[in-house]
This record gives C-alpha cells, structure tokens and sequence, in this order.
C-alpha cells in the first residue's frame, strides 16, 4: 500500500496557522512563565478575571474599541453608499474615483501627521471623537470604492420604474435600493469595521495616546514586556472579527453565491 | 383627447434626438410606435412619463398639463423591456408594490393583487419569487404591476423584446385582453413591424426624431416609409416562386 504523504502536509500547514492563536491563548491563562520553565507557575482564570478590574482599563479599552469602529462602520457604510451612488452617476466619475483612492497614497501615520493639524484646531485631538473622524476619512473612501459596483444601468432602470410607479426618494431607498443592496451593506459594514478595530496608526497619533484601543493597549502592554495581558487583549482583540466573519460567511457570503 | 402631446423636443450633446412632437391620442386607446433603434422613441417615452426634462413643449393628460410635474405624481407608468421585477419580493408583493407605496390597506391590497393574479393566469403563483417563473410569466407579473395602480397612461418600451416567437403572440393577445378589461390608455413602441399592427388602435411611424402618426392603418400600410409595402413584395415574390416551382414539377 501507498503511504500518502499529502494528509500529513495538510496537517502540518494547518498546525503552523493555528498554533499562533492556540499559543496566544495559552499565554493569556499563564503567568510567571520564565525561561527555561517548561510549564508556567501558574495556569488558569486569573488574568481573564483582571479584564472586570478597572485597573488595567481591559475592558474600558475593548468596548470603547467596539463603540468607535461601530460608529466609523455604520457612519462610513451608509455615506458611502449615498456618496457612491453621486459618484458612480456624475459626469466626472473618473475624476471622483481616483480621489477617493487620495487617503491610501500616504501611510496612515504621515496621513495622519499631515490631518494633526486640522484636528488641534477642531478640538479634536486626544478624544474618541477626533479617533472617530480620522479613521472614518480612510473607511469613507473604501464605501464608496465598495458600492461602485453596484450602480449601473439596471439599478437605475428599478429607480426610474419605482419613481413612475409612484415611489418618492425615501421609499425608493427604504423599499429598493437598501434591500437590493443588503448584502453588499453587511459585507460593507463588516470590511469597514474590521479596517477601523484593527487601525493603529491614525489612532495612535490622533488619539495621543488617551483615547486606548484595543490595538492601541496591545502595543502598550508589549512595550512593558507583560506578554500575558499582552496575549488577553489579543484574544480580545481577534475575537469579534472572528464572530463577525462567522456571521459574514454563514448569513451573507453563503447567500450571496 | 386624453392625451396631447405639444412641440416637446430634447437635444443631447448638440445632437437634436427628438423634434417637436406632436400627437393626441384618445382614451382607452393604443397607439404602436414603430421605430429603428436609436430614433428617439425611448427618449420620447421617458419625456412623457417625466424621467426626462424636455427642452420644451408641453404635456396634457386629460387637460391638465403634467410638463411640470414630478414623474412620481403623474400615474404614467413606464414599462421597460425588461421585466425589472424586485428580486428580494415575491411575486405578490412585486404586484402589490405601487399600492404598497400609496399605503393601501392591506384588505384592499390582497383582494386587487389576487384579482390581477387571476387576470394574468398566474393563479397559485403568489408565493413564488421571480427567479422560479419563466420569461413570460415575469413579463405577465410586470404587467399585472403596472395596471394594478390604474395608471392614466401606460408606457411600454419594446415590452416582448427579450421574448420567443410563441410567448410573444400569447403576451400580445394578453395585453389586448388586458387593456380592453382595464380600459387602460397605453404608448406601445416597437420596432417590429406586425407587432405595431396588431398592438395599435392607431399607428405610428419615428424616425429621427420625428414622429407621423397615419389616420388609419391602411395610410400606415400604404407609405413605403413604414416597410410594410416591401414586406408583402417578398411574402408574394416567395409564393410566386413555389407556386412556379410546383407548376414546373
């Protein structure tokens, strides 16, 4: 009999991705793991119980992450989608496409360099609201690049047939454009939040360092070598991308194919 | 006359696509429009129904004038070729759509939607979405879409374009059966030559822009400008050689 080699191969590929997040969360139940140790001194919930103290701000950090890139994905998926249909329709649609690609030329932190400015003389600076503002310039653009495809010649035959049916402006979006469109929202709101949980750079100089992301506490407590709190906020950092790609691939892609 | 149609003109690019229309048409009445691709006629149709701004002129529906008005607001419907039926509704609430929009109770909406579902022959088919009819059965639905707002003008661009040969003969008797049961006031444009007389109480000819409308069908049929002439030299021509053909046999 042949001995295939092809399992083992498969297996291993799927040990080298998965043992990163396997050991992070390992490491986020361990503590005093000193080299040459091969076990830690201790292993269980007491880091996880450290997330409900306010001392290390854990779980502040996590739901304000989550209420800004909540903001910055609806604020940016619904303008987009309004700001694409201008767009993809306007004489000079050529023109506009290639600006809204303008906030990608530059890396987030000289783009944001280049923004402190305007956002000192807003008051902006150092509050969750200038963090808000800042990565939605970069989730805005992505919206509208997004939903360019969806407009076109058939989608504007169902608003003309709407309109002569009788439909104002409100119910053609709220009875037509939106559900037309619903899965290319949620993917949409996904993307953009994903793009905003994960920011770093924007954040980090627009927020100077009071407004704490998740992204931005996982640098800080890699900075203070504290790898165990380090690998908590991980964890908290990968899990509702996790859900949400979860609930992307069972109630929108699995739909959209 | 219902409709009245006055010096309406629109120029695109410097290019002048429709010239100073005029016609009236009565009501309950179809008038055919035939016409070549790219002659103006979808132009003229989006004018009426106010999805285009004409350059100027003016539009009368039962002696009002409609020029000004939101195209939303003038209960002309605009039927393209395609069916456009709302993929997310099923083939009830795709019916049941203008009334939706005009907050119809929901008593109402279901006697007039089963009532039209009925007309159309798609009795049983209310639950299904559009994906699960075929090409006439989508067409029908888009019909029954259109008439059930009692529309005072029914605009119909190329409607059985997309259609086979037999789908197309039962959708033109449909639509006679059904605008004779509706009363219904409809433009029917087509670029098909039989099918503009067979479809039309009056008859009309577009080209460049330029719209003649014949006093009868048989003026239509006498102008060689229409075609028909030639139509009927090769028919005959075609007889007269079989006919030759089985002689000599």
């Amino acid at each position: 009999m042949k001995l295939s080699i092809r399992p083992f191969i498969l297996s291993a590929i799927v040990i080298l991705v998965l043992f990163p997040f396997a050991y992070l969360l390992l490491l986020s139940f361990a503590s005093g793991w000193q080299y040459p140790s091969l076990l830690p001194e201790y292993f269980g919930w007491q880091n996880w119980r450290v997330i409900f103290s306010t001392e290390t701000g854990i779980l502040s950090s996590f739901l304000l992450s989550v209420l800004i890139s909540l903001a910055v994905a609806i604020s940016a998926t619904l303008t987009g989608f309004l700001i694409s249909k201008v767009v993809s329709y306007h004489p000079q649609k050529n023109l506009l496409s290639l600006l809204t690609y303008f906030p990608y030329i530059l890396s987030p932190v000289v783009f944001a360099a280049c923004l402190s400015y305007f956002f000192i003389k807003a008051g902006l600076f150092g509050k969750a609201g200038g963090v808000i503002v800042a990565q939605f310039i970069i989730a805005f653009p992505y919206a509208v690049i997004f939903f360019s495809s969806f407009w076109g010649e058939r989608v504007k035959s169902f608003e003309s047939l709407t309109t002569t049916l009788g439909g104002n402006s409100w119910q053609k979006y709220i009875k037509v454009l939106f559900p037309l469109a619903k899965g290319l929202i949620l993917i949409c709101f996904f993307q953009t939040f994903l793009i905003s949980w994960f920011e770093y750079g924007l954040t980090s100089i627009i927020g100077v360092g009071k407004v704490q992301t998740m992204t931005i506490k996982v640098f800080l407590f890699i900075k203070e070598a504290n790898f165990y709190y380090g690998a908590l906020s991980c964890c908290l950092l990968i899990f509702p991308p996790v859900l949400l790609l979860y609930i992307n691939k069972k109630y929108v892609f699995n739909k959209l194919i | 006359m219902f409709l009245e149609v006055k010096n309406i003109a629109k120029t695109f690019h410097k290019e002048e696509v429709v010239k100073d229309l005029n016609f009236s048409l009565s009501e309950n009445k179809t008038l055919s429009i035939l016409g070549k691709s790219g002659c103006g006629k979808t132009t003229m149709l989006k004018m009426i129904s106010g999805l285009v701004a004409s350059d100027h002129g003016e539009i009368f529906i039962n002696g009002e004038n409609i020029k000004d008005k939101a195209p939303e607001k003038r209960n002309i419907v605009y039927l393209y070729q395609e069916d456009l039926l709302f993929p997310h509704l099923n083939i009830f609430e795709n019916i049941a759509f203008g009334l939706r929009l005009r907050k119809v109770s929901q008593q109402e909406v279901e006697e007039r939607v089963n009532q039209i579902i009925s007309a159309l022959e798609l009795d049983n088919q209310g639950q299904k979405m559009p994906h699960q009819l075929s090409g006439g059965q989508r067409q029908r639905v888009s019909f029954g879409r259109a008439i059930i707002t009692n529309p005072s003008l029914l605009l119909l661009d190329e409607p059985f374009g997309s259609l086979d040969t037999g789908t197309r003969q039962r959708m033109q008797q449909l639509f006679k059966k059904l605008a004779h049961e509706f009363s219904i006031t409809s433009l029917f444009v087509t670029h098909d030559l039989k099918e503009a007389l067979l479809m039309g109480d009056e008859i009309a000819l577009m080209e460049k822009g330029r719209l003649q409308v014949y006093p009868s069908k048989e003026a239509f049929v006498e102008d060689p400008a229409t075609g028909v002439k030639n139509e009927i030299t090769f028919w005959d021509s075609l007889i007269n050689q079989n006919e030759i053909k089985e002689m000599r046999a």
